[in-house]
């Protein structure tokens, strides 16, 4: 089923959670909502959801007005961050909640139950622990049981907020890999908040990336890597030096260095921020004639096949961090305190 | 009142209140002091165990009121805003710190046949005061903050996330709270039941000037001892203290295994 | 922690139809709580004051300055100014070595402290009797000693101490337990001796709960009517305290006058509820400044 959001937004209290926000989610998808904490991802997910109701704009379900429907009436599969299984139910009474609740006419037999129940729990690897109680379950488990429950009353579209927020890192990188050829096997349209950018750029399809209540970027993982559309999102994915510069007909002047910017040849003359990646800066004991940012080197990290450093901008102590395959660094040969002249092989200009 | 009810009472008792063949080693016993078989012909007599039934019906009845209406108001008070919550939530505390015996006599009037809320239950044929209703009352009144002040901080601690969970699911608000919520507050409710309970059956007095204090009839297990004391029957008031006791150690086991239970519950 | 709550207090009205009723199912809910409590503790207290009033100022203040009412006055006053302090230094020193240290016979000492709330106070007056009474184990010595405990004024001190004596100990335990061994270590490693952190550190923690606790066993202390009932002996004037007074008084068909008489002591218990409002809004005000700060 797709999702549309038109115009919403949504307050508490004093505090804008969303503005304006509007959003198309094909059927199918799986969409990751990427941003800081209090960037108005969860209560975008939450009002999709109809666990809130929104101050102004609309939701269509399969371009239908789902706006003013009930949680119960949506069919949406929703994933808490801390589980919220039920305690005094075992596993298997929690995945069979949401057929055993339905209406009288429309439950289905309790034979069936027990089939589906057990598919599921085969789905996420868990028959073994159909009779265990949650609390016995480790978080990865819970996760995963939670998972199960939600998918048990065929939902139409799988929300989940955080899913792997509160595991530690071996088992998340390990839910990641699973959440996605899950998404393969039912193939559900499936939305989920994440604050984690490695996450999202590994599990979704699209990332929709939200700042300060509104959508900042929405697109393919690799096309919102690879192209920023705002400094925010520029300095949110990924590991970047920020140089202040100046534009002026067509030319941009950043930390030194003449930058051709045809976009703007328009002629105005105005302050600029450039956005230079760790991997993109050139590296050079000697400034062999070009301008370059002269800057010492302070700290040496060696991480598998690259090397990481940090670099003071003699000028006036800015941090610079750059990143160099170890070959290049080895040939390199500075050493900590040493002289390193840095040329960014390219950059990102957003006119202030 | 209550005391000239009592000594006619304990006319009654000694003649025409049971069987003879039962009677008799009551009147046998009350003299009794250090005869072997004194304790059981005590803790046994009819008078006795008309009294320990009398208290225990009584209590539980008053006790299990609690448990609905404690919950019913621990979760207005902690789910609902309404204005003045606050002196509400304050004025729940009042049996801890009214005296009972004032709160005995208040009760009393009010609920008497002349009483302004005894009137107005008369006509329907609904007597209060001097009956086990008007027992159970008084016992409502002393218990209800001990279900209620168990259950507000559990209430309070519930994750949201539960019920949205359920509604996401599904689950309509009366399955939620039947299926889902219930079980998470039973643990607390029951340990509120069981204070309550444990409360009841040793109170005093908040009951003696309601209950009229008829032998077999409305006279609690604690009067009863304080009779026997005043005809400085002690064995008699042991005897019967003894099973009491017995009785609220029994609740004191049952609230311990509650309590371990609902911790293992939030674990 | 003061933070959740504040947010559940603002998010309360705007909850979704997951997280609560209808309006009418809401409305009926409260509806009928409220009933109940009126029913069963508002028309009680209330009718306390307008019975007490019925035969008019005159008689009401003449209930309360007959000379057995002063009597039992202070009478009660007295057992409340023995019993309070008493307590309230058992209680600290009890709470300070169960929350503070682990030793053997700890839950022992646990269990005792609820003792008197577990157990019927005509069973508590009893055992005073059993033991200082005539017939009771010290009896004899006592008599020999010309002592007279039971149906005196010491046995209604003895039977109001041990009834009263868990209110301050429950209170303090829970609240210094939360707290922990942390700031006490602190001040001792920084040197301070055994006192000066009982005083400087422990004290200032738990001067709120202490205070509610020392208001709660006072209300108690005042009001304990049935194991003051069983050591009495109800003699007029002597042995008799405001709740023993009161039941003669009702007892004789004096309804204004038991009424009259019982007001103050419904007056101490309205105080005592205003107390444990007023404790619990200032310790959520230091703890959201606790919070604030940190």
């Amino acid at each position: 089923m797709s999702i549309g959001v038109q115009g919403l937004a949504k307050r508490f209290g004093g505090f804008e959670a969303l503005k304006n926000v509007s959003l198309e989610i094909p059927s199918g998808e799986l969409v990751a909502l990427l941003g800081p904490s209090g960037s108005g991802k969860t209560t975008l997910l939450r009002l999709i959801a109809g666990l809130e109701r929104p101050d102004a704009g609309t939701i269509l379900f399969h371009g239908e007005d789902a706006t003013r429907r009930d949680v119960r009436d949506r069919q949406v599969g929703f994933v808490f961050q801390h589980y919220a299984l039920f305690r005094h139910m075992s596993v298997f009474e929690n995945v069979a909640f949401g057929l055993r609740v339905r209406p009288r006419h429309l439950r289905p037999p309790e034979a069936e139950i027990r089939t589906t129940v057990t598919d599921l729990l085969k789905l996420v690897q868990l028959d073994w622990l159909a009779d265990r109680q949650p609390s016995q379950l480790s978080g990865g488990q819970r996760q995963r049981v939670a998972l199960a429950r939600a998918l048990a009353v065929k939902p139409e579209v799988l929300l989940l907020d955080e899913p792997f927020g509160a595991l530690d890192a071996k088992v998340r990188k390990e839910l990641r890999r699973w959440l996605r050829r899950l998404h393969e096997e039912v193939h559900v349209t499936t939305v989920f908040v994440t604050h984690d950018q490695d996450e999202a750029m590994e599990v979704a399809d699209r990332i929709v990336v939200m700042n300060e209540g509104r959508i900042e970027q929405v697109g393919h993982p690799e096309a919102v890597y690879e192209h920023p559309a705002t400094p925010f999102v520029y300095s949110f994915l990924g590991n970047v030096n920020l140089f202040h510069g100046r534009v002026a007909e067509g030319r941009a002047e950043v930390a030194g260095q003449e930058v051709a910017m045809p976009d703007w040849a328009a002629g105005l003359d105005r302050d600029a921020v450039a956005y230079v990646r760790t991997y993109e800066v050139e590296l050079a004991r000697e400034p062999n004639g070009s301008p370059a940012i002269e800057t010492v080197l302070r700290h040496v990290r060696r991480f598998g096949p690259m090397v990481r450093l940090e670099l003071d901008r003699v000028e006036d102590g800015q941090v610079i961090e750059a990143e160099v395959p170890r070959a290049r660094f080895e040939e390199l040969g500075v050493g900590r305190g040493e002289r390193v002249y840095v040329k960014p092989r390219s950059a990102r200009l957003f006119p202030r | 009142m209550s005391r000239a009810a009592g000594a006619a009472g304990r006319g009654a008792g000694g003649g025409g209140g049971g069987p003879p063949g039962l009677a008799a080693p009551l009147r046998r016993c009350l003299p009794g002091r250090g005869r072997a078989g004194g304790f059981w012909e005590a803790t046994l007599a009819p008078r006795v165990l008309a009294a320990y039934r009398v208290s225990l019906v009584t209590s539980l009845v008053a006790a299990s009121l609690n448990a609905v209406f404690g919950l019913l108001v621990a979760w207005v008070l902690v789910r609902y805003r309404f204005p003045g919550r606050r002196v509400v939530d304050a004025l729940v505390d009042l049996p801890f710190a009214l005296p009972t015996a004032v709160a005995g006599i208040a009760l009393t009037t009010l609920y008497a046949e002349n009483g302004w809320l005894g009137a107005r239950l008369a006509p329907l044929g609904i007597k209060v005061s001097y009956t086990t209703l008007g027992i159970t009352v008084a016992l409502v009144f002393i218990g209800l903050p001990f279900v209620v002040r168990t259950l507000q901080p559990v209430l309070q601690d519930l994750e949201a996330e539960i019920e949205e969970a359920a509604a996401s699911l599904g689950a309509t608000r009366w399955q939620t709270f039947r299926r889902v919520l219930l079980p998470a507050l039973l643990p607390a409710l029951l340990t509120g039941f069981a204070l309550a309970f444990a409360r009841a059956i040793g109170e005093y007095g908040s009951v003696v000037f309601i209950s009229g204090n008829m032998p077999m009839r409305t006279e609690i297990a604690p009067l009863l001892i304080m009779t026997k004391l005043e005809q400085f029957d002690y064995a008699g008031a042991t005897a019967i203290a003894v099973v009491l006791l017995l009785m609220s150690f029994a609740l004191l086991l049952c609230i311990n295994v509650l309590q371990w239970w609902s911790r293992r519950q939030a674990a | 922690m003061a933070g959740i709550v504040t947010s559940r207090l603002h998010a309360a009205p705007d909850r979704t139809s997951a997280l609560t009723e209808p309006r009418p199912v809401r409305w009926a809910l409260t509806g009928v709580a409220l009933a109940f409590l009126v029913l069963f503790l508002f028309i009680p207290l209330v009718a306390v004051f307008t019975e007490g009033l019925k035969k008019g100022w005159e008689a009401y203040l003449a209930a309360l300055v007959e000379p057995d009412a002063l009597a039992a006055v202070r009478l009660t006053l007295l057992t409340a100014a023995v019993a309070v302090p008493l307590n309230t230094a058992f209680g600290v020193a009890a709470a300070w070595c169960l929350a503070k240290f682990r030793f053997p016979g700890r839950s022992i000492l646990l269990t005792l402290i609820d003792l008197p709330f577990a157990v019927s106070p005509v069973i508590a007056g009893m055992v005073f009797v059993l033991l200082f009474g005539t017939q009771g184990w010290f009896g004899g010595w006592l008599f020999d000693h010309d002592v007279k405990i039971v149906f005196a004024v010491p046995g209604i001190v003895l039977a109001t101490t041990f009834v009263t004596f868990p209110f301050v100990a429950r209170e303090l335990i829970p609240l210094m337990q939360e707290q922990g061994p942390e700031e006490e270590e602190a001040a001792r490693v920084l040197g301070a001796s055994g006192w000066q952190i009982f005083w400087r550190v422990t004290l200032p923690n738990i001067k709120w709960g202490l205070l509610y606790g020392v208001i709660l066993c006072n209300a108690r202390a005042m009001g304990e009517f049935g194991a003051v009932s069983v050591v009495s002996g109800h003699i007029r004037g002597l042995t008799n305290t405001l709740p023993l007074h009161i039941e003669i008084l009702y007892n004789e068909y004096n309804f204004a006058a038991a009424f009259a008489v019982a007001s103050p002591l419904a007056l101490l218990g309205l105080v005592t509820l205003v107390a444990k409002t007023a404790v619990e809004w200032c310790q959520a005000r230091e703890l959201a400044r606790g919070a604030g700060a940190s």
